[in-house]
């Protein structure tokens, strides 16, 4: 094909761009196949099924949805989300509010008949409530589901559970029982080992380990001295954490290597991002702040072929064969 | 001219430098905004802090010299905490963020504004920038309340449309200043009578805006209905949480509006049905 196109009299920037175009960027989390490596972060357009569809649309891999618990629930008052400019950061304390399984069920039914490739996030204060959540949704033709086990935005539930070996393994065992769709397990970064909780999951039967979610973090306004978020304390995300993602990613891979596929997430905004993920031991990525504030149909494409070019640079043919490239 | 915009970034603290009483229960805030920008457009909104207690998005009624113009009524905690902020007190913004009216240059057109309540706010900024264009069209400001002493910014309109700067049409449902009844029925009315094509610029209460948008599409006349959905529940303001997302098309009401159009508004099945509520539910509006 390549031979073909450099014959045709055309700029070898056309040529580059039609190659692209051609090449082919699918990847594998374990079993599961999707067509290209990004996917949509957990909170970030998941709340309806109309704008993860537009997500999916706008080309991504698949998508994950906001966590879902087993109640509807209001999360915290706001500000709950605001940007950082001067680190093209965010910090969040939506506090996991979302419509509660039941009511979220008819979304995921919307997504299954458009056929977008759906992993739900699910969250419990408890492995009782985590089950309940699966139960409710197990029977529904999606990927998966993400375990949310590192929210720091609740008092109870969340990272506690994320930061606590035996309850991780234990709640993963117990879900793993009830049903063979994959379980990805999302960890916090907010822990001071984070091979130790991995190493849980992966003993309790996860499918993939998702790597990091928000950073414990916090704004005080010095004219008024008040915390800005209504919840005061929030996580952090965006370009500031990339380089604790790529380094929990790192750790990660080298310590499990091809045992359990990687999910890098973390200050993703450009192709290069993705490709240093991958690099770091990552098979796919999650890409959260940058969609959301940008129109997701502009950056997904920008991302895809900058990721692309680098593999046409490389000689890369595959994304599997980039995942880890860090470790040779 | 400064071109710089205000950056996307944690609230911006602004002092109070006036506060006045409007009408019943509303007051009007001039804030000043600590650095030099760009003007907000009609239509675009601030998420508005209230430090320690609330923040929730409000409408721009005015951007001058780099004084900012809200209008704030009493409607929860947040808004009741704001109105016992002083002169000399801060309060945080973020923005301006959304998609303004968009009103249509060279062609002639009448421009009719519709609103009730907090949505007169947007119209205020709209009717400013739209008296200063150069081309002279027509301009029809519709107002509806309760009673007089609820019609906001009153002296402001009554006084451009004694000045013939546009024609100011005021519906009370008590009948105690204006037509008595709802301004839709004074809009058909109208509609009816008036030569040329219409644009309609309307904020308001949803329901009101549906029955407005139901009348619009009945008149061939009416070239383009633009409507803001900013008062719809937010969170963020710039597009990331989707809290203000509407369905089936999945755009975000901070980002892709606030101010939506006929041909947009015609696929948005929500419109006027269904509102969603803090924890993503939906809620019959």
């Amino acid at each position: 094909m390549n031979l073909v196109i450099k014959r045709a009299k055309v700029s070898k920037t056309f040529q580059v761009a039609i190659i692209c175009l051609l090449m082919s960027i699918e990847t594998f989390i374990g079993s599961i196949e999707i067509r290209n490596p990004l996917m949509l972060a957990s909170g970030v357009l998941g709340t309806t099924y109309s704008t993860l569809q537009r997500a999916y649309k706008a080309g991504l891999g698949a998508v994950i949805t906001k966590s879902i618990g087993p109640r509807s629930r209001s999360g915290n008052p706001n500000p709950s989300v605001f940007a950082l400019h001067e680190i093209r950061s965010l910090i969040n304390s939506v506090g996991l509010a979302n419509p509660g399984y039941q009511t979220f069920r008819q979304d995921i039914e919307q997504l299954v008949k458009s056929e977008t490739p759906t992993v739900v996030s699910i969250f419990g204060e408890n492995q009782t409530e985590f089950s309940e959540v699966l139960d409710g949704l197990k029977d529904l033709n999606i990927l998966g589901f993400e375990l949310n086990l590192s929210c720091p935005n609740t008092e109870k539930g969340g990272s506690q559970i994320g930061t606590d070996t035996e309850a991780v393994y234990s709640i993963v065992k117990a879900l793993k029982s009830k049903t063979n769709l994959p379980l990805w397990v999302k960890l916090t970064p907010n822990v001071s080992d984070i091979i130790e909780i991995a190493d849980a999951a992966v003993k309790g039967g996860c499918d993939a380990i998702v790597a990091i979610n928000t950073l414990k973090a916090m704004v005080i306004d010095i004219q008024t001295k008040q915390p800005i978020l209504g919840f005061k304390r929030g996580g952090l995300s965006g370009s500031a954490i990339k380089p604790i993602g790529i380094r929990y990613i790192y750790d990660l891979y080298e310590n499990f290597r091809e045992k359990i596929p990687l999910i890098g997430v973390g200050g993703i905004y450009k192709g290069e991002d993705v490709v240093e993920y991958l690099l770091a031991g990552a098979t796919a990525v999650e890409i959260g702040s940058a969609i959301g504030v940008a129109y997701p149909e502009n950056i997904i494409r920008t991302i895809t072929m900058k990721i692309k070019k680098y593999m046409k640079e490389h000689d890369y043919s595959s994304i599997g064969e980039i995942t880890g490239g860090a470790h040779r | 001219m400064i071109k710089q915009t205000l950056p996307n970034t944690k609230p911006i603290m602004c002092k109070i430098v006036d506060k006045e009483e409007e009408c019943e229960d509303t007051y009007t805030f001039l804030l000043e905004v600590p650095v030099e920008v760009k003007s907000a457009k009609p239509g675009q909104f601030i998420m508005l802090w209230v430090p320690g207690v609330d923040e929730f998005p409000i409408g721009i009624a005015g951007f001058e010299n780099n004084i900012l113009e809200i209008g704030i009524a009493k409607m929860g905690e947040g808004t009741e905490a704001l109105l016992k902020k002083e002169i000399g007190d801060y309060l945080g913004i973020r923005g301006f963020y959304g998609k303004p009216f968009k009103t249509p240059k060279k062609v002639k057109v009448n421009h009719l504004l519709i609103g009730g309540g907090f949505g007169m706010t947007p119209l205020k900024l709209l009717t400013t920038n739209l008296i200063h264009q150069e081309e002279k069209q027509e301009i029809h400001v519709f107002e509806g309340a309760r009673n007089k002493s609820r019609l906001m910014y009153l002296k402001w309109f009554q006084h451009l449309h004694d000045e013939g700067k546009l024609i100011f049409h005021a519906c009370t449902d008590d009948g105690s200043y204006g037509y008595k009844g709802f301004p839709t029925v004074d809009l058909e009315k109208f509609l009816q009578e008036v030569e040329g094509p219409s644009i309609f610029y309307v904020a308001g209460p949803e329901r009101m805006m549906k029955a407005i948008f139901d009348i619009g599409k009945k008149y061939d006349k009416v070239i383009d209905m633009q409507m803001s959905l900013a008062d719809r529940y937010m969170r963020c303001g710039f597009g990331v949480c989707s809290y203000c997302a509407v369905d089936p098309t999945g755009w975000r009401i901070c980002v892709d509006g606030p101010i939506f159009n006929t041909k947009q508004l015609e696929q948005i099945t929500d419109f006027g049905v269904y509102k969603r509520l803090e924890t993503g539910e939906k809620e019959r509006i």
